[in-house]
């Protein structure tokens, strides 16, 4: 085998998977390394008796369709890849649940749907969401200008076509949309998606929330009929298909160095590839902690790495029911169950180990045939902030406490919504942070990589991005990067990694 | 259109311009001791799943006519200190070379969790007529022989949230291995069910762990195990096959079937349990028992792409293509040898094989990924392994 690339690839996530194929496109010689035996990371999909499960995707974010394509398909399109995957829109935006205040609502996706049904459930909520809405496209449409133009970004051209975007940059949900004069109520409904970038309206960059929601309720949100598995694996049977090379089973133990420059990997079976060029899709915390040289890592990678709080830690439960969806009363595709509406209360609920709340999705409400009929896939994602998990659990206890805290999450899913579940689980498979950090290698089982807080929310990432390069012809991509975590994010990190190491490249050559 | 936006004036529009010597502010600020790369849920996953487990035997106990239980403790010297936890049901992986074979073979735990925190695990195997490795072992393994083996793996465990806590457990001849692992964890307070073994063999002589068992449900009330004979007449024990009125005997209003024996025990045991209308989530197989045996002479040529070569062995229409690349001598991944764990994972290049009970994915079928563990040949075949 092939010991000399140009580029090596750590990690065949999502970020890495886009990365090699870009690259490869552009006739550069990519190995990806990966250390489990499949392509995606946690988008894959498994199976248990008679169901597979969907692993990791319910809401693809900013894929919008054909006659209305978002970035992701603009990207899945400008790889090649598009007509080889079939997506469908699942049925509406969410159906939130306060378990303290007893109420519940049911947006549709649709800005125009959206903002109707807000006003029914919230009278005088409508101005205040028009003008969020309007806020909202052009904080998106600036972002995508910023990142486009970031080597020179034209102060006029923003202040005339972003003048609204420039005054709320720096400021948090909360904040942004007080001045909006929303009513409390109708932002606790608003700020429903919090838990989708993990940090509550209080430290999330309004920028940052306000693209993302947009996205959604624009273009509505996607899936992949044959799971997220069919995704990865089409990206990774497209970069073989054009010379790339993907090896499974292959964990990197050390990157290498010749003269202080990037000269390859060494895995931990004592295999050693060559490469110039490194694209990580792997946490700055391993690399800069553990598989660098010490004495290579500057000062300032170390700062930047201590300066930053570690995300969310998943917590999933996969069930598949011997019941139809319809049967058992499960008209929805995604159930908000949490305690409080206020995110910021419901932040500090989510970092106790008592926490009940999840997302809960039924696949089969929005692909029909995602399991065999008669029955039904339901799947629930939670999240724990801070270490109140791994703290909590030790070897021995770990396999009672995981089954102790799904159950209490089916518990509270049941109690909220009156809907009946537990009787017909015939298959069950739970993730938790350990399951995270062993398959995916993150930090504590973090699935949100860095907390979107202060200075290290979207936007001080991204002006600060091009100073933070500590490490030349070293690039990040997924959830620890720039973009931040989230399916789409990820995807276009790979792209943006790949555009940067194709700059290094030509900065080399020169 | 410029939105009046309270309490938000001008001068934050400065604030993107001076957002990079702000953050460079935070990091300037922040510590530069080492970098945390040790975290509590890393440590709990490395713990319960290593890449791979060293292990050297140190004691082999006779369970009576051809089958033996190893007793495996780390082999401190390659570098495992301690073996994983795991859930009584679950198998390892073990690593064997013969000859110019290289195989893995997977074996139920057949010990308590409890001896894995004194760092011992215990498999039972018994002789397979034709198996290389079964032989291998009742003939060859000695004290001290050393072994890599798999991080426990399987699904075929008690889940409390789905599970009655009545469960019948049907066992077939080593078929008991999981069974004796459930019954030490539920008098040690690991588990908390109630299981009644009903176990059937030819005759006495091929009860494993009899002495055991009952000493076991002496202990704890929540423990009792039947035994039934099929090829032999003895006053101590019923004759037979077990019944539907067996059964019947032990079942409460909510029960959970748990089956781990050969094919036919499980065809026998769908049958009855269909009489009684027994949902599917109420009936949990053993994976690993009840492997497909196929006839066939017909010898095809199987082309392996792994690691840059291309390596020509000859595979029998009998012999999943695992099987011949194991006896190829040819480094697999495989875990469970049943299509479910899906660690042997490779793609079809070209040819046609038929394939048994496997657990792809949708998208891995599309793609022309099989299993090598669950797929015999039906032409000559190319496959290309994952690394």
């Amino acid at each position: 085998m092939d010991r000399e690339y140009d580029c090596i690839v750590i990690g065949a996530g999502n970020g890495g998977l886009v990365a090699a194929l870009d690259l490869v496109k552009r006739g550069r010689k990519v190995l990806v390394l990966e250390k489990n035996k499949k392509p995606g990371g946690v988008a894959t999909s498994f199976v248990r008796g008679r169901f597979e499960f969907e692993a990791s995707l319910h809401a693809l974010c900013d894929y919008g369709t054909e006659a209305s394509p978002g970035e992701v398909y603009k990207l899945f399109e400008k790889l090649g890849v598009l007509d080889k995957m079939d997506f469908v829109t699942v049925p509406e935006a969410f159906h939130v649940y306060s378990m303290n205040e007893n109420v519940h609502y049911k947006l549709p996706f649709g800005i125009v749907e959206f903002i109707e049904q807000m006003e029914e459930y919230v009278h005088g909520s409508y101005d205040s969401l028009k003008k969020f809405f309007f806020l909202a496209e052009e904080c998106k449409e600036a972002l995508f200008y910023i990142e486009e133009n970031k080597d020179y970004i034209d102060a006029n051209y923003v202040k005339k076509n972003f003048p609204d975007f420039l005054k709320v940059s720096s400021h948090t949900v909360d904040k942004v949309l007080d001045s909006l004069k929303m009513p409390k109520k109708a932002q606790n409904i608003l700020t429903t998606y919090w838990s989708y970038l993990g940090s509550p309206a209080s430290k999330l960059s309004f920028v940052h929330y306000a693209s993302m929601f947009f996205s959604y309720i624009a273009k509505g949100a996607q899936i992949p009929y044959k799971k997220s598995h069919q995704i990865s694996l089409v990206l990774a049977e497209e970069i073989e298909k054009l010379g790339g090379k993907i090896k499974y089973f292959s964990s990197v133990k050390e990157i290498l160095f010749k003269d202080k420059k990037i000269a390859g990997v060494l895995l931990h079976n004592g295999e050693i590839y060559e490469a110039k060029h490194i694209i990580s899709n792997v946490s700055p915390n391993s690399i800069y902690g553990r598989m660098l040289p010490q004495p290579i890592v500057p000062k300032e990678a170390i700062q930047l790495t201590n300066s930053r709080i570690l995300g969310a830690r998943g917590f999933s439960i996969y069930l598949g029911l011997n019941q139809s969806a319809k049967d058992l009363g499960l008209d929805d595709y995604s159930y908000f169950i949490y305690e409080n509406l206020d995110s910021d209360k419901e932040y500090q609920n989510q970092s106790s180990i008592k926490n009940s709340s999840s997302v809960v999705y039924v696949l089969n409400n929005a692909i029909p045939s995602a399991s065999p009929k008669g029955t039904t896939i339901v799947e629930f994602k939670s999240l724990f902030m801070g270490d109140v998990f791994s703290k909590s659990i030790t070897e021995k206890n770990y396999f009672d406490m995981k089954s102790k805290i799904a159950e209490n999450m089916i518990d509270a899913f049941e109690r909220t919504t009156g809907i009946v579940i537990k009787p017909y689980i015939e298959e069950i498979e739970i993730a938790t942070p350990v399951t995270y950090a062993r398959y995916g290698g993150y930090p504590d089982g973090v699935i949100y990589g860095y907390k979107a807080t202060g200075m290290d929310n979207l936007l001080p990432r991204m002006v600060g991005m091009d100073h933070e390069n500590f490490i030349p012809n070293l690039r990040f991509c997924g959830g620890f990067g720039v973009k931040m975590s989230g399916y789409h994010a990820s995807y276009l990190s790979g792209d943006l990694a790949a555009r940067l190491t194709l700059k290094d490249m030509k900065g080399e050559e020169e | 259109m410029e939105l009046n936006l309270k309490g938000i004036g001008e001068k934050d529009g400065q604030a993107l311009k001076n957002m990079s010597k702000e953050r460079e502010k935070v990091i300037h600020n922040s510590s530069t001791t080492p970098i945390n790369v040790k975290f509590a849920a890393n440590e709990v996953a490395d713990a319960l799943h290593p890449t791979v487990q060293h292990v050297k035997v140190v004691d082999i106990i006779e369970e009576g006519q051809d089958t033996k239980t190893f007793v495996l403790v780390p082999n401190v010297d390659v570098g495992t200190k301690k073996l994983a936890y795991f859930r009584p049901g679950q198998y390892i992986s073990i690593r064997v070379e013969i000859e110019d074979g290289i195989y893995n073979r997977p074996y139920t735990i057949s010990c308590s969790p409890k001896n894995a925190n004194d760092n011992i695990y215990t498999i039972t195997i018994k002789r397979r007529p034709r198996g290389i490795v079964s032989n291998y072992f009742l003939d060859e393994v000695k004290m001290d022989d050393k072994f890599a083996i798999s991080a426990p793996t399987g699904n075929f465990y008690y889940e409390p949230i789905r599970d009655a806590k009545n469960v019948i457990a049907i066992a077939g001849g080593s078929g008991i291995t999981p069974f004796i692992s459930m019954a030490e964890a539920i008098v040690d307070g690991i588990l908390d069910f109630k299981m009644t073994i009903l176990y059937g063999a030819r005759s006495e002589n091929d009860f494993l762990f009899k002495k055991r068992l009952d000493e076991l449900a002496k202990k704890s009330n929540l423990l009792q195990v039947k035994y039934i004979l099929s090829e032999e007449v003895n006053p101590n024990y019923e004759t037979g096959f077990i019944t539907k009125e067996m059964i019947e005997k032990y079942m409460v209003n909510e029960n959970s079937f748990f089956v781990c024996g050969p094919t036919p025990l499980y065809e026998a045991m769908n049958e009855i349990l269909k009489e009684f209308s027994i949902p599917n989530k109420y009936i949990r197989h053993d994976a690993l028992f009840g492997r497909v045996d196929l006839r066939g002479n017909d010898l095809y040529n199987l082309t392996v792409l792994t690691k840059g070569e291309e390596i020509h062995i000859p595979c029998r229409a009998r012999e999943t293509i695992l099987y011949a690349m194991e006896k190829g001598g040819i480094e697999t991944t495989s875990r469970c040898h049943v299509g479910e764990c899906g660690f042997c994972r490779s793609k079809l290049i070209s040819g046609k094989v038929k394939i048994f009970d496997d657990d792809i994915c949708a998208a891995d079928s599309e793609f022309a990924y099989i299993h090598p563990c669950a797929a015999f040949p039906e032409s000559d075949v190319v496959i290309e392994l994952p690394f």
